[in-house]
């Protein structure tokens, strides 16, 4: 089953049960230093200006905006793509490793579905926003109403969007409170301070460890992990029908819904990737997420990262193969070669060219490579949403309607303002709540490791 | 209530008193492991049907989810878009698959919450706190047993390495 000659143990220095749970649970009873502040700092400013800039964005309207009647959807909308595709990270990590048996991910899932919360509660953000008037943001609950009852329109992929970010929401946060749950009954046991007892204490429901508990959780986990695992493909593909039913030139194509789905799990991936390259340092945890568990994530990524430029590549075979002078002038003369052309090109070196540098083992083992490889793949998937929202909208099927994006002042503070929700929630997440699935860890401390030998 | 506990260090020799407990016919009242150790899963006697009533939920949701959409669509408030039938069936497709899945989340966390007396604020009986760190631990009822077999079991599991056995009395469960 797992040669540990080929791939190393799960957890190195023969780690006992006892000092699994104290290296685990020792960064919540320390004081976190100073640069855990200062970062904190930093990422509360981020916030206040997102704050503002929806203070802004509320109270005035969006025509503060850089959206025009032509371009109706701008760095909002590619911000919510781009927060929903880091949000498959946790599914991707937990759901789909846990069904495909893949003991490995247990270090770093929990860390991954934090991700994915704070992700998805970015990314519904921008949609809320872009209703305009958001205090009638309910009217798009499906309930019996006094305008007829008049319902919402069910046959619509904006609609279904909405349905599948609420689940996600709801389904994510469950999936990560019930891994947590052992692991909180671990701190309380093992805390000597009496607040941490009380508030874990509150929070673990009276978890035992019984084995009547350990039965109906694991029962559980999989039933969860079973159904949801259809979250993981079937979220990005209904946020992908958001284009694909639309008839823009660059929009209308069968590609979209594996393209955006595999897109997702690429950018979550290379989160998960930044995010553990950070952590693992910072906190001294190489024993838990070790060289080959970044290496396994470099692979996973350099394999998505080819049919990513497959994808590209088919997009614009198509286009050509299609003779359609709408899908050629798109592709050909404003994607590849347009005034949006950084943008595409951006694209295609960050994700399609950049990761190839995984298939040297050097790379998939030095820590900058990594961290600079993962932080690109993000900006690359980031200019993917924009060259994919902005080129087909600027320029459209009537040269009257062609009219030029920027963005402004406002735009870039919701989005940078995203940026420091996610931050201090990940950071909050470090500091209060155990950062990886101790009882799992332990269930796994001995694979690979010589003591079974 | 008197329980005699026996804590482990190792989850070999916690498997092994288990077995040769029941041997010598030992009724244990429950372990408690640090993580799922798949050898004691059938201890309490019972498979979880967890999973029957997951797919139950699921059944429910998904009839659920399609009458609402139908009596919606058709019977409520029909509205013709583009030209399309009133039961557009293939585009309500998405919609019940993403609300059976929440419906089954939902559900099952709320019947394993339910079952397992799991609930927020809950102080369940802790017979020994390091059972959630390192250590495996075996609970066994002494309230019907006379002392010799009550010393009986301690030896079993002193003998087969048992880091301590106690004793301890609660004046109330709560699990």
């Amino acid at each position: 089953m797992y040669n540990r000659k080929i791939r190393g143990p799960l957890v190195e220095g023969n780690k006992s049960l006892g000092q699994i749970t104290g290296d685990v649970v020792s960064p919540l009873e320390t004081s976190p230093g100073i640069w855990w502040s200062a970062a904190l700092g930093l990422s509360t400013l981020a916030t206040i200006y997102g704050i503002y800039a929806i203070y802004i964005t509320v109270s005035k309207g969006i025509g503060t905006w850089g959206v025009n009647n032509s371009v109706g959807w701008g760095w909002e909308i590619i911000n919510f793509v781009w927060w929903i595709g880091i949000g498959h990270a946790g599914t991707a990590f937990s759901i789909f490793l846990l069904i495909l048996r893949q003991r490995w991910r247990t270090s770093i899932n929990r860390a991954a579905e934090a991700m994915t919360v704070f992700a998805v509660l970015c990314a519904a953000i921008m949609p809320a926003l872009h209703m305009g008037r958001i205090w009638l943001a309910f009217y798009i609950f499906p309930y019996p109403n006094t305008r007829g009852p008049l319902w919402v329109n069910f046959n619509s992929p904006l609609f279904w969007d909405f349905t599948a970010i609420t689940a996600y929401l709801l389904i994510s946060v469950s999936f990560w409170y019930l891994g947590m749950l052992p692991d909180l009954a671990t701190i309380r046991d093992k805390t000597v301070s009496k607040i941490r007892k009380v508030v874990y204490g509150f929070f673990s429901m009276g978890w035992t460890g019984s084995s009547r508990h350990w039965i109906r959780y694991e029962s559980l986990s999989f039933i969860l992990g079973g159904i949801a695992a259809v979250l993981v493909v079937s979220v990005h593909s209904i946020v992908s029908t958001d284009f694909a039913v639309g008839v823009e030139p660059g929009w209308h194509t069968t590609i979209f819904p594996p393209f955006f789905v595999v897109g997702a799990i690429f950018s979550g991936f290379a989160m998960v990737m930044t995010l553990m390259v950070l952590i693992r340092r910072i906190y001294r945890l190489t024993d838990y997420i070790t060289d080959n568990h970044m290496d396994a994530i470099a692979r996973i990524l350099i394999f998505i990262s080819l049919i990513m430029g497959t994808a590209y590549l088919t997009e614009i075979f198509v286009a050509w193969y299609s003779g359609n002078e709408y899908e050629m002038f798109t592709f050909f003369h404003n994607r590849i070669t347009g005034d949006y052309k950084i943008q595409f090109w951006g694209m295609i070196v960050c994700n399609a060219l950049i990761p190839q540098l995984f298939w040297f083992r050097k790379m998939r083992r030095n820590w900058v490579v990594l961290l600079l490889v993962s932080l690109l793949i993000n900006v690359g998937m980031w200019l993917e949403r924009y060259t994919i929202i902005v080129t087909s909208l600027t320029k459209d099927f009537l040269p009257s309607n062609w009219t030029p994006y920027k963005p402004t002042f406002i735009d870039v503070g919701v989005f940078v303002g995203t940026i420091g929700l996610f931050a201090t929630g990940v950071l909050l997440f470090m500091r209060y709540l155990p950062m990886m699935a101790i009882s799992e860890l332990k269930s796994v401390a001995n694979i690979g490791s010589k003591k079974e030998d | 209530m008197c329980y005699k506990i026996g804590i482990f260090d190792e989850e070999v020799k916690f498997i092994s008193s288990i077995k040769s407990l029941q041997e010598k016919q030992f009724s244990i009242y429950d372990v408690f492991t640090p993580y799922p150790v798949h050898e004691v899963f059938h201890l309490p006697k019972r498979k979880s049907r967890l999973p029957s009533a997951a797919y139950f939920i699921g059944l429910s949701a998904i009839l659920a989810t399609l009458a609402f959409l139908y009596y919606t669509a058709v019977v409520d408030w029909p509205v013709v878009y583009g030209g399309k039938p009133f039961n557009s069936f293939p585009s309500f497709i998405v919609i019940t698959i993403v609300l059976t899945i929440l419906a089954v989340t939902i559900g099952s966390l709320a019947l394993f919450s339910a079952r397992s007396k799991l609930v927020p604020g809950r102080d369940n009986t802790i017979f020994d706190h390091r059972a959630t760190d390192d250590k495996f631990v075996i609970v066994i009822d002494t309230g019907n047993l006379d002392k010799s077999a009550a010393g009986q079991a301690e030896n079993i599991m002193n003998g087969l390495g048992a880091v301590e056995v106690i004793d301890k009395e609660f004046e109330n469960i709560y699990e």
